[in-house]
């Protein structure tokens, strides 16, 4: 590989809980010339995702994987230019001395909520089947038309949850966020049922009963309903609400049931936040991001029932199939930037996207394990 | 001959409970509805009782000087078991317009799970020494010791409520149940804040007054609230406790019995008139729920029987 060819291909968004990796695999050494006279190189955007706390991980993954292939000299080594590489997140604030010491790789720090807006706009607008409802036990693709897609809110639902109002490429606010996000339902999940993992917490909810332990309008009121205000007798009048008088201790529980429950309130409760703010504002979209939906129907059966219903059918909830990597793909498509003067003229511009896509089945993808081959996302970068 | 007494009920268990009440006591429930009794109860305080709704800000407890022709509209946000969000606009006109399922059940529920505490008042009392920081992931934890002013969090902000549990390698045993409390309070209190302002701000409400017994005088309660009420909002909205917090039902169920609402019932009726507040000063006191208001917390008042 040439030398003077020091491309970051790499993006990082290093979260409070999970490191999210975009990075670019060529197909072999193969460039062709385009029009223009740049260098076109087709391969595939790739995706990985480490525990923030098992940092080691993603620093070895990316040394060697990444270096070692981009032939990066090792900073013991030979003299080198600096690696410079996008990266998102507070992690890039926080972990920029490891990296370099550990990597010799200088972050070339991106705006979190900048980052977030940017991926999702790449993917509405380049990625077919990217976005889909759940509705009525039914997942649909939605198509995005380029020409109507703004304004709309999007809630990064990561350990906590950012609420974002998007009204064009690169121009939006935070207009709102919740301290009850993924890390609630993990950290209290945890301290409850002693599991070891979200993807295990998920795995308990499914064979729960939230009824055991939430308190329901139809337990208050003696079995009936209160139709008068519109609820149900089986409608959640009160989380965790039975655990008061129950006269049990927490290992009388099962624990499947304590994390239904648990993912009932946290799921509830931020599509209500989230349709709240979409009424607010007058947003009829609202895409939700992060690792916390991860495919399960019950979270985006009790999303899509808290916005829609809610709001009157006024907006409506989407799902993303690349969720958890909004940030780092906002941070991977910013390379055309240029942010550093000493950064060699290279820039890399994303296009012709093809999204090679596994079908219509939805596999929910463990946190230890790395998107496949077929979610991987076919693209060219063009090399000025 | 047998005599009935027919008393006012609301809330649930005025269904739930009709029989075992007619069985034991001989006493039949006269229903009424469990949000136009809060609204009536809050009407009839508001409207009855000087010094009877405060603000808590900056450490600073002020009564509310109630002005009887600008009293509506006002979102009222009673925090039982579950939470009710009515707006009142008027005298017996409401609508309940939200709620959230995060109430003080949720509190207690959780609570008694994760730190083995008995009762409501004695987990209130483990949060006042406890730390948040200890289990909340806060925004300087993700940023390595920096604000992100940029949206307007600071370094201490609750990025995650009971982030770190996730990553300490703890277990539940490890924690102090003083700093489980704390962040589980700070956690409902601060999302009901938010609800309840979300809310106002939708109608336009200026005022926000909080019921039920989830607050009991608690100043770390009433700082969170209030400033998720009145920090998110700008100002637009402004959060005010009541002292009979708790009793906005059974109060509005009482001084609904100028309502003839029984056939077989004598034609007696009774106006409450003339309430007078015999007030304890300006000390709020907190009432552990087992026991009851004592003599300087009752309302002096009269009764017209016609």
């Amino acid at each position: 590989m040439d030398s003077t060819q020091k491309i970051s291909h790499l993006a990082l968004d290093i979260g409070g809980t999970l490191i999210k990796l975009v990075y670019f695999s060529a197909n072999g050494d193969y460039s062709e010339e385009s029009r223009n006279g740049c260098s076109v190189v087709h391969g595939k955007l790739c995706f990985a995702k480490f525990e923030t706390r098992k940092i080691d991980d993603c620093l070895e993954f990316i040394r060697f994987n990444i270096l070692h292939h981009s032939g990066v000299q090792h900073p013991n080594g030979a003299a080198h230019d600096k690696l410079y590489v996008k990266a998102t997140g507070g992690g890039a604030f926080k972990f920029a001395d490891l990296f370099k010491e550990k990597l010799g790789i200088l972050f070339d720090k991106e705006d979190e909520m900048h980052s977030l807006v940017g991926g999702v706009n790449f993917l509405l607008k380049t990625v077919p089947r990217e976005a889909f409802t759940y509705l009525d036990g039914q997942k649909e693709f939605v198509e995005i038309d380029h020409n109507d897609l703004y304004p709309y809110l999007l809630v990064n639902i990561g350990s906590g949850v950012s609420m974002i109002k998007v009204d064009g490429d690169g121009k939006y606010e935070r207009i709102s966020g919740t301290s009850l996000g993924g890390g609630t339902f993990l950290g209290l999940g945890k301290l409850l049922t002693k599991c070891k993992s979200f993807d295990e917490l998920l795995e308990l909810s499914h064979h729960g009963n939230n009824r055991v332990i939430d308190m329901l309008v139809g337990d208050i009121y003696g079995g009936t309903d209160y139709s008068k205000i519109g609820l149900s007798s089986t409608a959640i009048a009160s989380s965790f609400g039975k655990a008061i008088s129950d006269g049990k201790e927490l290992e009388d529980y099962q624990p499947e049931d304590v994390a239904r429950s648990l993912l009932r309130m946290i799921s509830n409760n931020i599509g209500q936040i989230a349709y709240l703010n979409a009424l607010r504002f007058g947003l009829k979209r609202i895409f939700f991001g992060g690792f916390f939906i991860r495919g399960l129907e019950y979270t985006m059966d009790t999303i899509s029932v808290a916005v829609h219903f809610w709001s009157r059918g006024e907006a409506k909830a989407m799902f993303l199939r690349h969720e958890g990597f909004l940030g780092a793909l906002g941070a991977f498509t910013s390379y055309n930037n240029q942010s550093h003067n000493d950064l060699k003229s290279h820039h890399h511009t994303v296009q012709r996207a093809i999204l090679n896509c596994s079908g219509d089945n939805f596999r929910h993808i463990p946190v230890t394990s790395n998107l496949n081959d077929s979610e991987t996302i076919e693209c060219s970068i063009n090399l000025v | 001959m047998v005599w009935y007494i027919i008393p006012k009920a609301t809330g649930g268990g005025a269904f739930k409970f009709a029989d075992l009440f007619k069985e034991k006591l001989g006493i039949l429930f006269d229903k009424e509805d469990e949000m136009c009794s809060l609204v009536g109860g809050v009407n009839f305080l508001l409207k009855t009782v000087p010094r009877e709704a405060f603000t808590y800000l900056d450490g600073q407890k002020k009564f509310v000087e109630i002005d009887h022709n600008d009293l509506y509209p006002y979102l009222l946000v009673n925090i039982g078991s579950g939470v009710s969000m009515i707006k009142v606009d008027g005298d017996g006109k409401y609508e309940r317009i939200s709620g959230t399922s995060l109430g003080g059940g949720t509190f207690l529920g959780l609570g008694k799970l994760l730190t083995k505490c008995k009762s409501f008042d004695e987990l209130l009392e483990l949060s006042h020494h406890g730390n948040n920081r200890v289990i909340d992931m806060l925004v300087g934890d993700i940023y390595g010791g920096t604000d992100y002013s940029k949206i307007g969090l600071s370094s201490t902000a609750i990025a995650s409520s009971f982030g770190k549990a996730i990553s300490d390698g703890k277990e539940l045993e490890d924690y102090q149940p003083e700093d489980v409390a704390r962040s589980l309070l700070r956690m409902i209190s601060n999302n009901i804040g938010q609800i309840a302002y979300l809310n106002a701000l939708r109608f336009g409400l200026k005022r926000i007054f909080f019921g039920g017994f989830f607050i009991r005088g608690l100043e770390y309660t009433m700082d969170t609230i209030s400033v998720a009420v009145h920090f998110w909002s700008r100002g637009e909205a402004k959060a005010m406790f009541l002292r009979h917090e708790g009793f906005l039902g059974a109060l509005g169920a009482f001084t609904s019995y100028n309502d003839q609402s029984l056939n077989d019932l004598k034609p007696h009726h009774h106006t409450v008139q003339r309430a007078i507040l015999n007030c304890s000063g300006h000390n709020l006191r907190h009432i552990p729920v087992t026991s009851n208001l004592n003599e300087s917390e009752t309302i002096e008042c009269s009764i017209n029987l016609v």
